[in-house]
């Protein structure tokens, strides 16, 4: 999740108040972001990904101070209009198909401002943005800008001034040399043509999402903003335009729209920064709340969260423009609870008659485990993740078919386990400072491929033993299997064979119906120098579902 | 103490190796191991017990000694090399092209042949000196040395041997060896213990009771010897529980004490039930490939049958008739097939919900499992980790019932001061965290998520919109704070020192 800086002079001088850190670690996190710690300047805080609206000191201070009292409600902005046009040309339509624009003019652009706008824009470009393939801003200087201005697709030999370069290049060098170009290619990577803002001179603006042109680069004279989002989801370009928008005109600029031309003669006008509206059940708030608020009430606390809305036995509520997040009266419902305070309602049970009970193969696993105790020896938890080179090449056994992932990070967790012997030897090996005996057991899951299920996985509760000591053998493990089974009443044929980690002629499978219940017998020498091992192992594994089976029939 | 108790309380070997001191000065532990037929460790043994007692001092002596290495002893036997050269070149073969061919030592012969000025070198001919000369004759201070070592070693020698010794040293003709001498000698609260062993001796004194001595009533009229019971014994290693299994033990007590049913699954999911079926749309930074672990084999997996996929299909696309606007975007049914390791518990949940008709309300669930994540590992992060979810599913339940669960569960789990703030997770709304205060660092930790489902969520499994409580708490943390354990890793890495020694879970 995004973390911004937060410069507390700033957020004073935007809340016209003094508020202290202390007051902001105690109730910032009760609005619904996270305290991530003080700062030389202020302090950072981390945003939910459903309030990009957050993302910039203006929006913070606008929210916290209803939050807080200091305003009330919702806030309106205004939008004035002296015909700016821009064409969108059908050449963008599988390429990166919207685009959406807005002017904004009479920016006072301190460092301040500055400093939050590059922060938002570089948080929204991760998170709604998508690393700018969903969503890309762009900002320019409005002052040489023809209109109409046009979106359209240029070939990669076209060549224009990039921002900061002092020669033109070509779009390939720009993607192929440049930092930006080489970290964002992959926005553009597979089309024969890449987007491209121009003005009516023919002068670029942009080649979105890579970089801006020299052309309308902005300075510290710079006074008016012609603003472009670009994207593959018309949604998610209009919120974030407006999220950008508005946290301008907080700053005191004036907004004006501009007439967004698609090639197949719709028009959108934007920005749009009218509030929406949505109805609310005050008994839908109650009923999900546990509450008995009165529509008053309820109104008053959707009033601290920067809305307005018309009391009654159904509210109307006129949410801003910027809450990306409201689809749906739930998320009224969470402002209100937001509005008053997680840390204020009173917890209760409810008397809810259910009937109660443990899976039970965990029951009959628990059993085992505190059986298994009364022998003497050690439960130990392992991963489930592993690897072929512990499961197979270093117990001595054939490579067999696993379930794999695609895209490990550490080379020792590429698959998960078949069987759980190999764990219980690393286990022994990473121990051999520690006194002997080391006498181990684990009863959990391992991990089989099975086409007739849903994921063509399935896992499988298993049991197993490692014994690990001078003395360490064949009799002392058929001993301890022998009276696994006699305690549970189960009998079983042994047969001689089974795995190949184990000696041969001294390895043996036990049967029950003519399956396997179990495997068991001396580990190799091969497995116990690959493990590192100078004691005697010898082992046993068996299927606890089998077990449970045999038991319950 | 009285001497006779004093004396009772020596151990059989420390009364032997007294009764030996009596009447002498200081012993060392050989001749004490020859006097009293105990080997020389258990006199060392009981002597040190014995100075602990103050009724002996004990004291060590190291002494050097000097004897000759294989090689040395072969120069003893056939004489040192620049020796056997003065010969040779008294006989005429002077020659030092022709004495390489035969004299294989000749190197090391040169070196002292023209340290100790024996022999000038002029033109590949070596001739004598008169000390060349002498010394072929007589025994030199070296042949002397060597022939006494030959006979026997040198033991702490003065400095002018010393010197002597360390050229042979270097030449390693000569090894150094340390040896110890253990000196004892009685003290005076000893001495006056003498008479009392002595009368001790005189009884029977019994230290292991065995079934000879119970079968023929020997022990009557015995005395057993006394222990120091303060003194350390070995330590034993039982069987243990792991305490993380410990303790998932308890929170399974713990939730169906409070009326829940267990849910159990699989740890490979379809993307469906672990995203999908949560709302998560497809483009959720959360399902990138840095969070999840997605499968090789088995790739992709089949979609279950019937409406539920295309009732969240549409949800996705439009909101369906839950209301809600939807993500509005089209809906891919190929990636919500492909396989991938649960990134949470909640996929349980939500495969829960499915299979419930609205007559099976209510309903309160939960789940213990692994869950996994594609992290890189460190102290603080795992690929693989447990955790528990819960969901209670039915008309009118609220969200301060979440609390009041969520609150038992923390008092369940011992701690006081926690609090519950807003959160934020794609599936629920209401979200929320549960937070622990941590005194030491004088923060509030993170413990957990909390939230009601989506109706985004449930009305597509259930086909109806009914509030759904759900939690997904982790509890390494807590175990790990617990245990007093600073590292995650740590936590899994099954060391048997720390397991051995681990508290056990007692609740």
């Amino acid at each position: 999740m995004p973390v911004i800086e937060v410069n507390l002079e700033d957020l004073r001088e935007l809340l016209g108040k003094k508020v202290t850190t202390e007051e902001l670690r105690d109730r910032l996190p009760m609005m619904g972001t996270s305290w991530e710690g003080e700062t030389e300047e202020g302090f950072n805080l981390e945003v939910f990904p459903n309030r990009p609206d957050l993302l910039s000191i203006e929006g913070l201070a606008r929210a916290y101070a209803t939050f807080t009292g200091l305003e009330k409600g919702l806030r309106r902005y205004d939008v004035k209009d002296v015909g700016y046009r821009v064409i969108v040309e059908k050449k963008v339509e599988g390429v990166r198909p919207w685009f959406v624009t807005a002017v904004v003019k009479n920016v006072e652009f301190d460092d301040p401002l500055i400093r939050s706008i590059i922060q938002m824009q570089e948080k929204l470009h991760v998170t709604h943005g998508r690393r700018r393939r969903k969503v890309a801003i762009g900002l320019h200087n409005l002052e040489p800008v023809e209109f109409p201005v046009t979106y359209t697709t240029k070939p990669p030999d076209f060549k224009f001034r990039p921002l900061g370069e002092r020669f033109e290049k070509n779009l390939t060098q720009i993607l192929t040399e440049m930092h930006t170009g080489r970290e964002y290619a992959w926005t553009v990577e597979g089309f024969e043509e890449y987007p491209m803002i121009l003005d009516s001179k023919g002068m670029v603006l942009s080649m979105p999402p890579i970089i801006n042109g020299e052309y309308t680069r902005i300075d510290e004279v710079t006074r008016d903003l012609f603003i472009d989002v670009t994207g593959t989801d018309l949604k998610a370009i209009t919120e974030v335009l407006n999220i950008i928008v508005t946290t301008f005109a907080d700053r005191g600029a004036t907004v004006y729209a501009v007439e967004n031309h698609y090639h197949d003669g719709s028009v959108l006008k934007t920005p749009d920064l009218r509030h929406k509206t949505m109805a609310l059940d005050i008994d839908y708030v109650n009923g999900t709340l546990g509450m008995e608020y009165t529509p008053d009430e309820a109104a008053g606390l959707l009033a601290r969260m920067g809305h307005d809305a018309e009391a009654g036995e159904t509210l109307t509520v006129n949410y801003p423009c910027y809450r990306t997040d409201i689809m749906h009266p739930m998320d009224l419902v969470e402002d209100v609870a937001i509005a008053y305070g997680y840390d204020k309602f009173v917890p209760e049970i409810p008397e809810i008659a259910t009937e109660a009970g443990e899976d039970p193969l965990e029951v009959f696993s628990r059993g085992l485990r505190n059986f298994l105790v009364g022998f003497g020896f050690q439960e130990v938890v392992t991963f489930m993740m592993t690897n072929p080179d512990k499961l197979f090449h270093r117990m001595a056994l054939p490579v067999e078919p696993i379930t794999e992932t695609s895209n490990p990070k550490m080379e020792g967790y590429t698959c998960l386990r078949n069987r759980l012997i190999p764990g219980l030897m690393e286990v022994l090996a990473s121990n051999k400072h520690h006194s002997y005996p080391q006498n181990v057991y684990e009863v959990d899951d391992v991990v089989l491929l099975d086409p007739s299920t849903e994921t063509g996985a399935r896992s499988e509760r298993r049991l197993a033993v490692a014994l690990c000591h001078a003395r360490a053998n064949f009799s002392e493990v058929k001993a301890v299997l022998n009276s696994i089974l006699e305690n549970l009443a189960v009998e079983a044929e042994i047969e001689e064979g089974g795995l190949d980690c184990f000696i041969e002629g001294r390895r043996f499978v036990a049967k029950a119906g003519g399956e396997p219940l179990c495997w068991a017998g001396e580990v190799k020498p091969e497995a116990l120098e690959a493990w590192e091992l100078e004691m005697p192992v010898a082992a046993l594994e068996m299927n606890v579902e089998k077990l449970l089976e045999l038991i319950s029939s | 103490m009285n001497p006779e108790d004093a004396a009772a309380r020596l151990h059989e070997n420390e009364r032997k190796v007294l009764l030996a001191l009596e009447g002498r000065g200081a012993a060392t532990t050989q001749e004490l191991s020859a006097e009293t037929g105990l080997a020389r460790d258990a006199v060392e043994k009981a002597s040190a017990w014995a100075e602990t007692k103050g009724v002996v001092s004990f004291r060590e002596e190291v002494s050097r000694s000097f004897n000759l290495t294989e090689e040395g002893r072969k120069y003893a036997e056939e004489g040192l090399p620049e020796k056997k050269l003065l010969e040779l070149v008294a006989s005429g073969r002077n020659e030092i092209s022709a004495l390489k061919e035969e004299f294989p030592s000749l190197n090391i012969a040169l070196v002292w042949v023209r340290r100790n000025s024996w022999a000038t070198i002029e033109t590949g001919r070596l001739t004598l000196t008169e000390e060349g000369l002498a010394a072929k004759d007589e025994e030199t201070v070296d042949d002397a040395l060597l022939s006494s070592l030959k006979r026997t070693s040198i033991d702490n020698p003065d400095e002018d041997s010393m010197a002597r010794l360390d050229q042979f040293v270097r030449r390693n003709l000569v090894g150094e060896f340390e040896t110890v001498t253990r000196w004892v000698e009685i003290t005076e609260a000893g001495r006056g213990l003498i008479p009392a062993v002595k009368r001790v001796k005189e009884t029977r004194i019994i230290t292991q009771i065995t079934p000879e001595i119970l079968q023929n009533g020997s022990w009557k009229g015995a005395r057993f010897q006394e222990y120091d019971v303060t003194l350390p014994v070995p330590s034993l290693h039982p069987g243990k529980r792991h305490f993380i299994s410990s303790i998932i033990d308890y929170i399974r007590r713990f939730w169906v004490e409070l009326g829940f049913k267990e849910m159990t699954g699989d740890y490979l999911e379809l993307s469906f039930w672990n995203f999908d079926a949560l709302f998560q749309p497809q483009d959720h930074p959360a399902r990138d490939l840095a969070d999840t672990f997605y499968l090789k084999t088995p790739y992709k997996g089949r979609l279950p049958e019937g409406e539920i996929v295309d009732n969240v299909r549409r949800t996705h696309e439009n909101g369906w008739t839950t209301g809600s606007t939807g993500w509005q975007y089209k809906w891919d049914p190929e990636v919500s097939a492909r396989n991938c390791l649960r990134t949470h518990t909640t996929s349980l949940s939500v495969k829960q919900i499915a299979k419930l008709t609205p007559d099976d309300l209510p309903g309160k669930f939960f789940s213990v499992g692994r869950v996994f994540r594609n992290e890189t590992i460190d102290w603080n992060h795992l690929a693989e980790f447990y955790q528990t979810d819960g969901i209670v599913i039915g008309e009118g339940v609220t969200f301060r019932d979440m609390q009041g669960y969520l609150k038992a569960y923390l008092e369940g789990l011992g701690l006081k001061q926690f609090r519950f703030r807003p959160g934020f997770f794609p599936y629920t709304e209401m979200s929320m965290e549960a937070e622990v205060w941590i005194e030491e660092r004088g923060e509030w930790m993170e413990l957990f998520g909390a939230g009601m489902f989506r109706p985004e969520v449930v009305k597509p499994l259930i086909g109806v919109d009914v509030p759904v409580l759900a939690w997904g708490p982790g509890f390494d943390r807590l175990i790990m704070q617990s245990y007093g354990v600073d590292s995650i890793r740590q936590l899994y890495g099954n060391d048997l020192g720390l397991l051995r020694k681990a508290r056990l879970w007692m609740e």
